[in-house]
């Protein structure tokens, strides 16, 4: 690769090699954070999530030298009070005014509703890229920060537009539309000065997703099948006509609750795992198309880690009646940090500092809507 | 002593080797290429809180973009040494400054809930105009009778008129009202924003003298002069407003926060409308007796436990103007009614025909 940036010193190309050092401490804020959420009626969990991150970011190395994570609990919380008061209060004083003078049951309450929930989904990608874009700018390694260049607002119209393609496709354009939105905010990434670039097809993504989709149906046609044949040879449990005894009615209740709760229990087990099929390959396939200055990433992900990963995460959170929620972003981001490995050489030495302004205030929309993410 | 560190200087993601001495109070950071540097130790910042066996890292309010790695433990230890803020982690500072803004921000929150809830209701309830209180009010009639049949004989309701005329001569400025008798097998009566008030059936059935149910007229039309309901109904709203402004939080915790709120006004609107009552029936010279015993009867009938709820779960918005709420003071409210004062002769509120009249108003 061509050095673009002549530099003074005699800077070279060099491998990057990333790591995931753990570090005590995460035992002692999980507990703090559960204590303070509790005695603050939930408003510590914006430091709670800073105080996380803070750990987590540290213990990812990257050349030996640890991601710092600069965000405040404070931005993140007054990330929040603009959002309510934006949104929430304006929403709520309408709702109010709406019940005061049409009546507390009135339909314009319910077109309220349908409108708020409308604007929650256009907005859900402009919380994405916002919270993605607050996320980057304060994290550094080697005192360099990250951001994202382009628009929240064009994402959010493009992740609307998924949203519906998707629906209307039967999920069918869930891989042409996925790499869509990951090429589009990877394109905006840069880390100081150098740019991420994303560029590949959908149609490799196709084959595991026809696998995922076909299987899935098979089987939730096969369930029904069961069940419809099930309830066919025990008609008389079924049977609620005069001849019912009121014990066999309840016997009758029992039997259907238990039967649907084990058949959507065994049901979503197996989609997840289904699933992992294709989130595995989109991992891949996704690290593959994602060059840094020139040289692409790999991810070796294979379908029984995500289902490890997932599950882990699942028990973890039962158990623990999700206190343990820092353990699950940790094993996340460790999930993909030991499976990371940039293909090629990156002349370090020549990145600059972003120039792009700093948000102030803190991913107040990913909070209200509960994006998900870390 | 000189140690050897690495340094970021923010503007590039070059490792820069440098030299470091510490020269009293101050840091000297020497590069080959570069004129040396100096940080106040007092203004070093700690990225990281010192761990044994890691590289510790560093800023200065100088630079705070740049940032400096020293692996040397003992230099760390000597650092430490002379700014004990290097130390960071959790302190008791933290932990009162947590609970200090805590303290303050709930003390905000109910400076806001005792404003939304306790003196904006009574005020916004007097502004909203008529047709909006009509409104709310078909609404609140629609979700508490259901689709159970109004009664309406003529004779029934010009004797309703009788007593609410009756009532109306100790009260000269007397709201406007209309009172709606409902086919409903719970003995109960509300008063519901607009100015109207429903009674059931089983009230009328349970009654034995017309006082008693004037004296039950008289304590809706409390309601309805003082706009309790209206009140309520605001406070509902302001309510709504309040938790979505909070947002996140336990959901459960704010919504047991809410009734309990609810639940206190409607307590106080009821003694109010108490008051409202025993005042109409002693200047209308009706025996409030009536009023007492038919208190009584309802609590015995019912053997003290609420049997005001149809299915048990009534929303809070239908607790609005609920005659006869059991909570631990009843006992109060009936000993609170006492006799006409001597010298007043009490009035019939009802002749035998009307009195038959209004007790046969839903047949029967």
């Amino acid at each position: 690769m061509e050095n673009v940036f002549p530099q003074a010193s005699g800077s070279q190309a060099e491998a990057l090699i990333f790591r995931y050092v753990p570090r005590p401490g995460l035992l002692k804020l999980c507990i703090i954070n559960f204590l303070l959420g509790l005695v603050t009626f939930g408003f510590y969990r914006f430091w709670a999530r800073t105080n996380v991150r803070r750990h987590i970011w540290s213990c990812t190395h990257i050349n030996g030298e640890p991601l710092e994570y600069t965000g405040t609990g404070w931005e993140l919380f007054m990330g929040f009070i603009m959002v309510m008061l934006f949104f929430g209060l304006p929403v709520a004083v309408v709702y109010a005014i709406i019940a005061l003078s049409q009546g507390p049951e009135s339909p314009l309450l319910v077109m309220l509703q349908g409108i708020v929930a409308f604007i929650i989904y256009v907005l859900w990608g402009f919380a994405i890229y916002r919270a993605r874009r607050y996320q980057l700018s304060r994290t550094q390694w080697r005192g360099i920060r990250g951001t994202l260049v382009g628009s929240a607002a064009i994402y959010s119209l493009l992740y609307f537009g998924s949203i519906m393609a998707k629906g209307m496709s039967l999920g069918w354009a869930t891989p042409v539309m996925n790499t869509v939105l990951k090429e589009h905010i990877t394109n905006d990434m840069r880390f100081g000065d150098a740019a991420f670039k994303f560029r590949g097809p959908a149609g490799p993504l196709y084959v595991p997703y026809a696998i995922c989709w076909v299987l899935t149906l098979v089987v939730a046609v096969v369930a029904m099948v069961l069940i419809g044949g099930f309830v066919g040879s025990h008609k008389d449990w079924f049977d609620m006509g005069s001849t019912a005894s009121e014990s066999q009615t309840a016997k009758a209740a029992i039997a259907i609750v238990l039967l649907v709760f084990a058949g959507l229990l065994l049901f979503s087990a197996f989609t997840t795992m289904l699933w992992s099929v294709y989130i595995s390959a989109e991992y891949r396939t996704f690290a593959k198309y994602t060059r840094f200055d020139g040289a692409p990433f790999r991810l070796d992900v294979s379908t029984g880690s995500v289902i490890w990963l997932t599950l882990g995460n699942l028990l973890l959170a039962l158990l623990t009646l999700g206190i343990a929620w820092p353990f699950i972003q940790q094993r996340t981001v460790r999930f993909v940090v030991d499976r990371l490995a940039l293909e090629g050489l990156v002349d370090i030495d020549r990145i600059r500092q972003s120039t792009a302004t700093l948000d102030r205030r803190g991913e107040g929309l990913a909070d209200a809507f509960d994006v998900g993410g870390l | 002593m000189q140690i050897d560190a690495i340094y970021f200087d923010g503007e590039t993601a070059r490792d820069r080797p440098v030299r470091l001495t510490r020269m009293g109070g101050n840091l000297q950071i020497e590069e080959d290429s570069l004129p040396p540097t100096s940080w106040s130790i007092g203004g070093l910042h700690a990225i990281d809180t010192p761990a044994p066996g890691q590289p510790f890292r560093l800023t200065h309010v100088s630079k705070p973009g740049a940032r400096l790695v020293i692996r040397d433990e003992a230099f760390v230890k000597d650092l430490l040494a002379q700014n004990k803020a290097l130390h960071g982690g959790y302190g008791w500072r933290h932990v009162g400054q947590v609970l200090g803004w805590t303290a303050g921000g709930i003390g905000a929150l109910m400076l806001a809930g005792y404003i939304a809830l306790s003196v904006l209701p009574q005020q916004v309830a007097n502004l909203l105009p008529q047709s909006w209180r009509t409104k709310a009010g078909e609404q609140f009639v629609q979700s508490l009778v259901g689709d159970s049949n109004r009664c309406d004989t003529p004779a029934g309701r010009s004797a309703m008129a009788a007593m609410v005329g009756t009532l109306a001569e100790g009260r000269p400025d007397m709201p406007p009202i209309s009172v709606e008798v409902y086919n409903l097998p719970i003995v109960n009566a509300f008063a519901v924003p607009g100015g109207r008030i429903i009674m059931t059936r089983e009230l009328l059935k349970t009654a034995d003298e017309p006082s008693e149910i004037a004296g039950v007229l008289a304590h809706e039309l409390g309601h309805v002069a003082l706009k309790h309901p209206e009140a309520q109904m605001v406070r509902v709203a302001g309510l709504e407003v309040l938790m979505g402004a909070l947002g996140g939080g336990s959901s459960t915790m704010k919504n047991a926060a809410g009734l309990a709120a609810l639940l206190r006004y409607s307590r106080e609107a009821e003694s109010e409308a108490d008051a409202y009552a025993r005042e109409t029936l002693v200047a209308a010279s009706v025996d409030p007796i009536g009023f007492k015993h038919f208190f009584e009867k309802i609590q015995k009938l019912e053997g003290g436990s609420n049997a005001n709820s149809k299915d048990g779960k009534q929303s809070s918005l239908s607790k609005i103007g609920n005659l006869f709420s059991t909570h631990p003071g009843t006992e109060e409210r009936i000993q609170k009614i006492e006799p006409l004062p001597a010298g007043k002769t009490p009035v019939p509120v009802l002749d035998a025909a009307e009195w038959a009249a209004l007790k046969s108003i839903c047949g029967g």
